[in-house]
This record gives C-alpha cells, structure tokens and sequence, in this order.
C-alpha cells in the first residue's frame, strides 16, 4: 500500500488518521486471513479425529497431552474432541466476523480517501 | 469523525512520534533544512522505525509460541490431578530421541517439578504448579497486549513519516514546475 498526498491537495490530520487506521486494518486483515487459515485447519483435524475414533475398536486410545501420548478410555477422548471442536468453530466464527467488520471499515476509508485525493493516493494491494 | 487526541503522544516506550506535518512550506522553514536534508532525516528516521520494528516482531513471535506451551504444562498438571482421586495410573507414550517412543506409568502424585529456565527445575505441589503456570500465562498475555500496542503506535508513526516524506517531495516537485513556468514567463515578456 502506497500513500500519497498530492501537491495540489493538502493532507489534514484527520487524513492522516485515516490513513493510519487503513493501514492499520489492511494488517490486521492479513493477521486475521492467517488465523483463520490455521482455525480452519484445526477444525479438519479435528474432524478427522473423531471420525477415526468411530472406526477404531479400541479400548484404550493415545491422546495427545502437551509432548505425551496420554492412555485414555474412549469415551473421555470423545467428550474431549467434542469440547475442542466447540471451541475451535466459536474462535473460527469470530474470526470470521471480525474479518467482515475489517473489510466493511476498510471499504468505507477507500471511498473516503479515494473521494478527497483521486488518484493521489493508492490503497490497493501491490 | 472529530480529531482524536492522539497527536498529543509525543513517544512511546522510547519510541518517538513522527510530527504531524501541517504545511509543508512552514514545516521546512521552521526546520531550517533543504528539501533534500529534509528528505534525507525522514528516510533515516524510516529506517530506525523499521528496525525497532522488527525487534518487536521477533518478541511478539517468542511470546506467541510461548503461550501454547503454558497452556499444554496446564492440561497435563489438570489430567493428573483429575487421576488423583482414582487409584489408577496415568499411562503416557513419550517421545525418547526422535522417532522412538517409550511407555511412563505415573502413579498417583501429589507434585510436578517445573521447567523454570536456566537449568533450574523445581519441585511444586500440583496446586501451587497450576498457580505459577496460571500466573506465567497472564503476565505473556498481558505482555503480548502491550506489544501488540506498541507494533501498532510504530505503524503508525512509519506511515505518517512515509506520507511526509511523500508530501515533501511533492512540494518540491510543485515549486521547481512554478519557478520553471515563472522563469519561461519571464523570458517570453
């Protein structure tokens, strides 16, 4: 993102708070694409998970504690998958949200900046 | 949106702010400086943003991965806790050198020994372990918190310099263009 002020229009400190804040949502919109990529990709797990414990016959089953592969009947790895999953889709959808609410205020610094300084300024991706 | 009053912040944590520029001409005259020394101030104080910069995100990642660690120490002092009561002990797979793994009983326990760092590892009662480890994870948040603050004052301060020194150089731009249509206006009378 490339910023601009054109010699024939002047950059208030009002502009350049807008600027800032563009700048500071366009990296919180990046931070917040990685996040929910890894969000994602522990749900999967997750649901791979849990469908190999339906397949599985076994008793006992090996889950993953920290560094250890703790001894664990079933049921307590499902009701603990279970939990994990909750967890992970609630953190994913507020992700998603605040995603939403970042590219809304980012939409509407484009039209403000873009409606003062034209072609002065350039707020796309490079 | 009124103005808000962060233009009154004039550092951070030993970071300085970049002045707000509000007439360029003014901004020059006052600094007694020639367009290019002027230019020349702004890109070094850019480059010093950029290397506190990249001294915050290399903390920011130490706590980030700090934090999951904390809280895998936590799980495992609450399993065996909750095994306490049970007479049952806790059967773990654990990783002995890289691709081969061995089998732990851990009988009932009623402590843990801490990894603190330094070579030091001390012995804890599972409560006073879930405490220090509760206690280690809200300083790195609160810690990331104020990092996380201070990344985004340093953005700012970088792209209020980057539109100054945009503006500067603008300026320049415009008054050689006068001064070459002033000195050809000149010459045609």
């Amino acid at each position: 993102m490339q910023q601009g002020g054109g010699s024939d229009t002047e950059v208030t400190w009002e502009d350049q708070q807008n600027i800032n804040k563009f700048g500071r949502l366009n990296n919180r919109f990046h931070e917040l694409e990685d996040e929910i990529k890894i969000a994602k990709e522990m749900n999967e797990n997750l649901e791979d998970a849990s469908n190999e414990l339906i397949l599985t016959d076994d008793e006992v089953v090996r889950f993953q504690i920290g560094e250890v592969f703790a001894h664990m009947p079933r049921e307590e790895v499902e009701s603990r998958i279970e939990q994990m999953k909750e967890v992970t889709s609630k953190n994913l959808e507020k992700l998603e949200e605040e995603k939403d609410s970042v590219l809304a205020q980012m939409a509407e610094l484009k039209r403000i900046l873009y409606g003062k300084f034209k072609d002065s300024i350039n707020l796309e991706e490079d | 949106m009124a103005s808000s009053s962060t233009s009154a912040v004039s550092e951070r944590r030993g970071i300085p702010a970049a002045a707000f520029v509000e007439d360029v001409q003014t901004y020059l005259t006052q600094s007694g400086l020639d367009v290019n020394s002027s230019l020349a101030f702004l890109q070094e104080r850019l480059q010093q943003y950029k290397l506190v910069e990249m001294k915050l995100l290399a903390q920011q990642r130490d706590l980030q991965a700090k934090i999951p660690d904390i809280e895998k120490c936590l799980d495992i002092v609450a399993t065996l806790q909750a095994k306490k009561g049970t007479g049952e002990a806790l059967i773990a797979d654990f990783e002995v050198s890289e691709g081969i793994y061995s089998r732990a009983r851990i009988e009932d326990t009623d402590s843990v020994c801490l990894w603190l760092g330094a070579n030091v590892m001390l012995e804890y009662s599972c409560d006073e372990a879930t405490n220090l480890l509760q206690k280690n994870l809200e300083n790195a948040k609160a810690s990331l918190e104020v990092l996380v603050d201070d990344l985004h004052f340093l953005r700012d301060q970088v792209t209020v310099t980057q539109v100054t020194i945009a503006r500067v150089y603008n300026w320049d731009v415009h008054q050689r263009r006068s001064k070459q249509a002033a000195a050809a206006a000149a010459k045609d009378s």
